[in-house]
Order: C-alpha cells, then structure tokens, then sequence
C-alpha cells in the first residue's frame, strides 16, 4: 500500500484553486448528477460508504445526518474549519488548495439535508485560507452554482464565510454553535444535540472540512467504490498531518488502515540522521501517546487504534524522537488546556489549572513524588465528568504521558532537571 | 406519569421531570450548585452526579430526564467518590477565609463538604488570584476569589429580572463574574443574586458584617412591603431584625422577592419604634405612659364624644382580624359609620413591574376593603375633609402606616388630620410630623407584622396566615386589643385571640419547641 490520492489528487496545481482550474480536473461535474438524485439516496449513499467524520470524533457521517427531524423546518448545514487541534493542518491546505472542493461537497451534503443555509467557521489566524474560501465562493455564486436555484434545479443554498476569534473550544461542535450565534463560545449542554437543536435553535448538522469534501468522491464514485479504499469498519482515505522530528513533515493522504510506521518511514522519510523513534502521538494532542513499540504494531484506522487506548482523531501525527524530554512535553500540552478550557464545568476549569500547576511545579524543581500520582488520580477524575470533551482531551496525554514515561517523571522529581537532556527547565527554555 | 426508583424507593412523576426533581420529590439529598429550581439548567457543577442502571458512567441529575423503570442511585462508593472528587475541584482555588467570610455557616461549601469531604486537601500549588471586593452595583459587593462560578446570579439576571448585568468573563480557572462594560447589577431584583449564590462571594451591603448567621433566628410570615404578598423568611435575635428572605411559594411569589421588600425589617426595630404612649394636651409637654393607660384615657374621651363627631381613619397595613376588631368596635360601641380608607399614592396605585413589585404599598387593601363592605362602610375621604373643615368631626382616631416610607403624604395628612380636636394616633413607628401635634394627642404604640398573629389578603384575593416572629417592642399594642381598650373594656390574660397555640401547650413550651427547631437553621435542605 502507498500514497492514495483522492482528495488531493490535483492539489499540486495551482490553478485548481480557481474555479476554472478545479472545473478542468472533473470538479462541479458530481453536482449536477447529485442534484437529479433523491436527497434520501444521497444519505443512504453515504451511510454505505461508511464515511466517518473527519474532525477527530469519527462518527459516522451518514447516522449524523439521520438524526435530523423528518420536518421542513429550516435547518443549518456548519463546516467546521476551525481545526484547532494541536498539530492538525490538513484543514487549511485543503482550503487553501482546493476551496470549490469544499463547496462542492457542502453543496451536495446541503441538497441531501435540505438545508438552504451554510457557514464555514474558519479559525481566525487562517487568514489566507479565508481570502481562498471567499474569493471561490464569490466565483461559485457567479457560476450560478450557489444562491437561488442552483443549475436550474429548483434548489437553494446560501454559503458564508464565518471568521472565528481564535479558541480551542470553538471547534468543539456546540461550542462552535455559541460562536457562531455571536455568544461567548463554550459548549452546550447535550441533549439536545444540534442534530435536533443547535444553531439559533434549529436542526444542524456540523461536519468538518474534509468530511464534507469527501461526500464529492463518495457520490461521484459511488459507495462501493468508495469501501475499496481502508479496511471494512473504516473506508476510505484520510488526510495525516504529519509533524515533529521526521525528515519530511506535511501532509499525506493514505487509505485508513495504512501501517503508523510506514507513514513514518515512506511518507515522512524515517526518522532524522541519528535518532530515534521514542513516542508518536497519532490524532492530535489530545490523543493518548504511543511508544515506539506500540508504533510498530498501529495501523492508521479508528479501530487499531483504539485497541492501543488511543484514537485516530484529527489525523494529527506528531512524532518524538529520544531527544524529546516526555516531562517539557506534557507541560506544553498541560498549559495549553489550562489556556484553552471554557471555565464553564468545574472539573475542567479547575482540573486543567490545577495539572498545569504541578506539572510546571514538577518542571521547575519544586515537585514531589506524591505529584506524579496526584496528576494520574486528578486527570482520571476529570475524565468523561464534563459538558465537553475538553477534559478528557487534557487528561488522556496526562495519563498516557505518565503511566508509559514514568521513569522520565520520577527522574525529573529527583534530580530536578530532565533525564533526558539533563538540564533543568530554565536551561531547556532560555 | 413514568416511574423510577431513586435509592430503591418507587416514585412516581411528571413527564419530563429531570432526576434532580424527582430526588427533590422523594426527599434524597443529593449535592449541587448550579441547579436551582427557578432557573434554566446549566449543568456546570458536575456535583448531582448519579448512576442509572445500565450506564458506565455517572450522569448528571440536573440534565437528565426520568424515563420509565429507570433506576437511580446516588448512595454508591462511586458517586461519593465522584461527588468528592467534584467538591474537591470546588475547593482548590476557594480561599480558606471561612472565619471572616459572611456566608460562614450557611454555607453550600461548608454543608457539602461536611457531608462529602473531611479530607485534607491535596493542592500543594498557590490558589488563583482573582479580584477582590468587586463593588457590582449599590446593593451587591463580589469576591471573585471565592466564587464557584455556578452561573447562578448571571442566569438570575437573563431568565428573571431580564437585566443581563451580569457575566463570566475570561477563561478557564482565570474566569470571573462581573458587570458588562458600562453598567452595574442595579435592578430591582438584584439581592436574589445574593440568595441564590451558595458560597460568599455574593455578599449584600445591607446585611454583610452585621451579625454571624448562627446567631440569627428565623420564622416565616408575610412580606408587608406591597400587595403581592411575598412569603419571606426574617432573620432577627435579641438585637432585632436583620435581615429578610423570600421563602418558594409557587402561587405568590416564587423563589423570589424584591429588594424593596427586603428594607421591611428596618422599620421593625425599636430605633424607629414609639415605645411608650404619648399624650399632650395642646401644647403641653408630652407626657409619657404605658400604651394600656393611654388607652384608657383615650376611652374617656371617645365615651364622651357624640356618634357624628367620631370618626376612624384605616391603613391598609394591618391583619384582617385587628381591621375586623376596631371596625367592629366603632359600627357597633360607638354607633359611628364614619370610617375612612386613607388611600397613599393614588396614582401608581394599579401599577405592575410584570414579576411581583406592586403599586399598591399595602399589604392587606383588600382585607380593609372585604371588612368594610361587610359592615356597609362606603364613607369617602372627601367627606372626611369636610367634616374636619366644618369642626364637625372632632375626635378621630387613626389607624396608622407601619411603614411609613411608603406614605410619601404623610406629614401632610398629618397636618389635615390635626385639625381635629382629639386625635388618638395608633402606629408602630415614630414620625416627627407626629411629635409636632399640638392638639390633644394620644400616640399609641402598636404591634408590626412580625408580632402578631394574623391574615393579609394579597391583591389576588389569597388569604396569607402568618404567625408572630417575636416581640420587640412589649409595650405596643395590637389593633384589636387597642380597639378593646378604647371600648373601655378589659384585656383578658393571656389575650384570647391565640388561635395558632395549641390548647395543651403554654406559651413558654412553644418558645422552648421553636428554639430547638432554629438549631437547624444552617442546615439548608433546599440550597
């Protein structure tokens, strides 16, 4: 197995951002054959092809879509673009590349729905990626592929560009919806879901860039063609961010289910000269690491994945080589939560806090060995206590850090500097 | 109507009816914060934690719904743990200022950590600092520090006064309540915030450093401030009032009350109060004595007077049972029909805010209005006028406003009223329109609301019984035993109306009962 582009197939070209250029390479051709189709074929379509969501939660993007009521109530199509996992880029080449991608699929994915509105929420740093997505949706609108009666299909569907204001939890899907609305982004409570109420108390569905995009694919090539590519529970291919001490870092499109470490070695040119491979966190930040032997044995898709205790998520891969002090790692992972909570549940406003604390007291000499199973017991109890997944996500490295590197902990306790570089916090940072 | 067991009792309730009601229905405690029942559910404490059968993970109370045959626990090591745990996350970066902070002993904190915790803390980290004697408006004064950030008070402002003051700003354990730029908690409503906030950091102007709450008695009666007729809690000991409460009455006034109502206490204590009668003959000094003798001779006047000459004057600021009394007393001793309804600002008399605040500054309009319908009364103040203008009125006696503050004509009908030439002045509080008299004057003090028995009949027609709190001022009298004694007849002792004792039980014994019960006043079932 290799490479398998199918998202990014013409991604090298950089007239395929332009309407044109994307029209030349097959795009806006599965439009007009999706819109002659019933929009409950549409759905069905996608539920066979087993497409999952591709924003970090993995659900199944067919079943998503079921969940809406069986009414004509006005209802919201949401692209979520705000891709804030740590390590995650995917998102923004894909709007920067190909942004009539995107549209296309939210075109068809709105038809399926019957949504007649659409809002991308872009990250608010992704400044050029928004320039993209709005001159091509300018473009589409000319095109008379977006707006009223959509080729001539009797069809409506409006799509805007909604700029966030740069929060983590924003790409939490809820807390998207508060963003969007123009409140204080932080999550809602669930039920009801948004399926059933979310933006401005209508039905919404909110699917991530690249799930969106894929919808294209599945209606162009059909679901079974679709299930050719990964394994039986997770089709397709999914884009991977591949980061950290590999010679080649970027982004690859691989069929779910490719091996972790050939990602690593084919696709990310191995490890840099002389090092090697110590931990890989394989979905984004929040995703439990993997050891190097646990690496060996990983293959990209949900459910390998999980077998490990660790998810897929975003497709975030972030790879350490045995210069990395495991301690500093988590104090950058641990400030990042404590910056990016909501404050709105107890356990995560004070749990993400109060990790952060020990962990920079353990980084700046003054820890002790109690810490170390203090942060175990405090992130266990933040786990699966709160409106959002945020705590989880910011106890699951804590756990996952200190249960598989505890020697690197406990040395660090001890001596008061890394075990690794064998310097102390200030010398590692100044 | 689906069932559930809760702690392995069947209940039974409402469709729709979150666990977190049915717990409060089948009477189990269960720990909380956020929840309250007048507001929307924010579901942010994470402290009502529950297992339901067949589920993994624990679930909250607040935001889940009772479905039939589920089965609820929250008795389990795995729920306290949970519990713990929560309260835990609660109390890191809460200072540990109890022994200076206001709410100490009524304390949600404090209760649940009795209940839940009595561990040592693990936090070895220095807590958060946050803002400190936040000044929010002209009733309320915040400390972020010891705030849990329930989002109680910021729901209060959206969902009840609809005043949107209040917000959390920042984020993660750096969040903090505070007034959107440009305004401050100034509403109406605003010390609701102050109940509804379960730990110190709400704290009001009013009542903050004023007296510790374990030295605080309460009792329920009803609120004299208008004629909604909220159901309050007041607080007193043997320095006096300080404080009052609204107590859930869903037909009345709900969880809540306004802040008007909650200056009704002042009035109360005895710095505002007339404690001895006075009488003075014109100019003469005043002369000071009990308010039974001032009676008495008051009594000597009215025996003397002629049935048109005589004429009574009602507030509508006291119980259905002293109005029955006096009215009684003058229609039938007297002879006279010439009792008249001073009516205080007319103009907002019909006024409504839309949540409970009322035009109408008395408690019990119309309770005077059914008494004086019963005895046929239909005399006019206009009528009044004339008569004290002609001289043919000439002793009148008058029931006066306990709170004065809501007679802004007071001193002018005082003046009006003074062209009489006997007025016999009953009120519980002290004016110095009143002390100005120069007529012949008998100032006899009489009982507030909070010592006497009684019914007020809010602008619903809801009959309200209250019982007495405690005395303040001995001396004073009740309309109806005032009313007695101007008929020159004798108080029986103990005075007969004691319709709320029971029969086997003496005075003291109900005293003692009622002592043993305000031990448990800290101890707040509903938070």
């Amino acid at each position: 197995m290799a490479e398998v582009k199918m998202l990014t197939e013409f991604y090298h070209l950089p007239e395929y951002q332009t309407l044109e250029g994307y029209k030349a390479k097959g795009g806006y051709q599965t439009l007009p054959k999706a819109l002659k189709m019933q929009p409950q074929q549409i759905i069905d379509e996608v539920k066979t092809s087993g497409l999952r969501g591709r924003g970090g939660a993995g659900f199944p993007t067919g079943m998503k879509w079921g969940f809406l009521p069986k009414n004509n109530e006005p209802r919201y199509l949401l692209c979520n673009a705000d891709e804030g996992e740590p390590g995650t880029f995917k998102d923004r080449m894909m709007m920067e590349r190909a942004p009539h991608q995107l549209i296309e699929g939210m075109i068809i994915s709105a038809f399926a729905i019957g949504s007649k509105k659409g809002y991308i929420y872009v990250r608010g740093e992704y400044v050029f990626p928004i320039d993209c997505l709005r001159k091509a949706i300018q473009e589409a609108y000319s095109a008379g592929l977006l707006g009223k009666n959509i080729l001539g299909s009797g069809f409506d569907f409006d799509l805007d560009v909604y700029r966030g204001a740069g929060a983590y939890i924003c790409g939490e899907e809820t807390g998207m919806i508060s963003s969007l609305e123009g409140l204080k982004g932080q999550p809602k409570l669930k039920p009801p879901f948004p399926a059933v109420q979310g933006y401005l108390r209508k039905p919404t569905i909110v699917n991530n860039v690249e799930t969106l995009a894929a919808v294209t694919y599945i209606i162009r090539d059909g679901a079974a063609a679709y299930r050719q590519h990964g394994t039986e529970k997770s089709t397709g291919t999914k884009l991977f961010s591949l980061s950290g001490n590999v010679v080649k870092p970027g982004n690859y499109e691989v069929p779910l289910g490719y091996p972790l470490m050939d990602l690593l070695m084919k696709e990310g040119g191995g490890m840099k000269p002389g090092r090697k491979l110590k931990a890989v966190i394989p979905g984004g930040s929040s995703a439990p690491v993997l050891t190097a032997d646990e690496v060996a044995k990983a293959n990209l898709d949900y459910e390998s994945l999980a077998g490990l205790g660790t998810m897929l998520g975003s497709g975030a891969v972030i790879v350490m080589d045995d210069s990395q002090c495991m301690v500093d790692m988590l104090g950058v992972l641990t400030h990042f939560y404590a910056h990016e909570s909501c404050g709105q549940c107890t356990p995560c406003r004070e749990g993400t806090g109060w990790l952060n604390k020990i962990l920079h007291s353990i980084l700046e000499g003054r820890g002790r060995l109690q810490d170390i199973d203090l942060l175990i017991k405090v992130a266990d109890n933040m786990k699966g206590k709160t409106i959002c997944a945020l705590s989880d996500a910011a106890a699951l490295p804590v756990l996952s850090f200190v249960t598989k590197f505890r020697d690197e902990f406990e040395f660090y306790v001890r001596e008061g500097r890394s075990k690794v570089k064998g310097t102390t916090y200030a010398e590692m940072h100044h | 109507m689906p069932k559930c067991t809760i702690n392995g009792k069947e209940v039974e309730v409402k469709e729709g009816t979150s666990i977190i009601e049915a717990m409060q229905k089948s009477g189990d405690r269960i720990a909380h914060y956020c929840w309250h029942p007048g507001l929307s559910v924010a579901g942010v404490c994470r402290l009502c934690m529950v297992e339901i059968e067949g589920n993994p993970r624990v679930q909250i109370a607040c935001n889940t719904m009772v479905t039939e045959g589920m089965k609820i626990n929250n008795t389990s090591e795995k729920v306290k743990d949970a519990v713990k745990w929560g309260l835990d996350f609660h109390l890191i970066n809460h200072p540990l200022d109890c022994p200076i902070c206001d709410q100490a002993g009524e304390c949600g904190l404090q209760d649940q950590y009795m209940e839940y915790g009595k561990y040592d803390p693990e936090m070895a980290e220095p807590k958060q600092k946050k803002h400190k004697v936040v000044d929010l408006g002209p009733t309320v004064v915040l400390d972020s520090e010891r705030c849990i950030l329930c989002s109680r008070c910021v729901r209060f402002t959206e969902e009840v006064s609809k005043t949107n003051e209040l917000g959390i700003f920042n984020r993660g354990d750096r969040s903090e309540i505070g007034c959107h730029e440009g305004v401050q908690l100034n509403n109406k409503y605003s010390l609701n915030t102050v109940d509804i906030c379960p730990v110190g950091a709400l704290t009001s102007k009013d009542f903050r450093f004023r007296q510790r709450v374990w030295y605080l008695k309460d009792a329920e009666t009803v609120c004299n401030g208008c004629s909604t007729g909220c159901n309050v809690k007041v607080y007193y000991n043997k320095e006096g009032f300080f404080r009052v409460k609204p107590v859930y009455n869903e037909q009345v006034n709900g969880h809540w009350m306004c802040d008007e109502g909650r200056d009704i206490y002042k009035f109360v204590n005895k710095e505002h109060r007339l404690l001895k009668a006075q009488t003075r003959q014109g100019s003469a000094n005043w002369n000071e004595m009990p308010a039974g003798a001032a009676a008495k001779a008051a009594h000597e006047v009215l025996k003397g007077a002629s049935a048109d000459s005589l004429a009574l004057v009602l507030t509508a600021q006291y119980t259905v049972e002293e109005f029955e009394a006096i009215v009684a007393t003058f229609v039938n001793e007297f002879k006279t029909k010439k009792v008249y309804f001073w009516i205080n600002n007319k103009e907002s008399f019909d006024s409504f805010d839309g949540l409970l605040l009322r035009g109408d500054k008395n408690p019990n309009t119309k309770g005077l209005l059914k008494v004086l319908e019963k005895h046929g009364l239909t005399a006019t103040w206009a009528e009044l006028t004339q008569g004290l203008a002609s001289g043919a009125i000439k002793t009148v006696v008058v029931a006066g406003p306990e709170n004065q503050s809501a007679f802004p004509d007071f001193a002018e009908r005082v003046k009006e009223l003074s062209k009489a030439q006997n007025l016999i002045w009953l009120q519980a509080g002290n004016h110095s329109a009143l002390q100005a008299l120069t007529n012949n004057v008998w100032l006899i003090p009489t009982k507030t609301f909070v010592e006497k028995d009684g019914t007020f009949i809010n602008y619903a027609g809801l009959e309200q019984k209250f019982k007495k709190a405690t005395t303040i001022v001995s001396e004073a009298l009740t309309l109806t035993e005032a009313a007695l004694l101007l008929a020159g007849k004798n108080l029986a002792i103990p005075t007969a109306a004691q319709p709320f004792l029971p029969t086997n039980q003496r005075p003291d014994q109900v005293a003692l009962e009622a002592r043993k019960k305000n031990e448990f006043v800290f101890k707040r079932g509903s938070l």
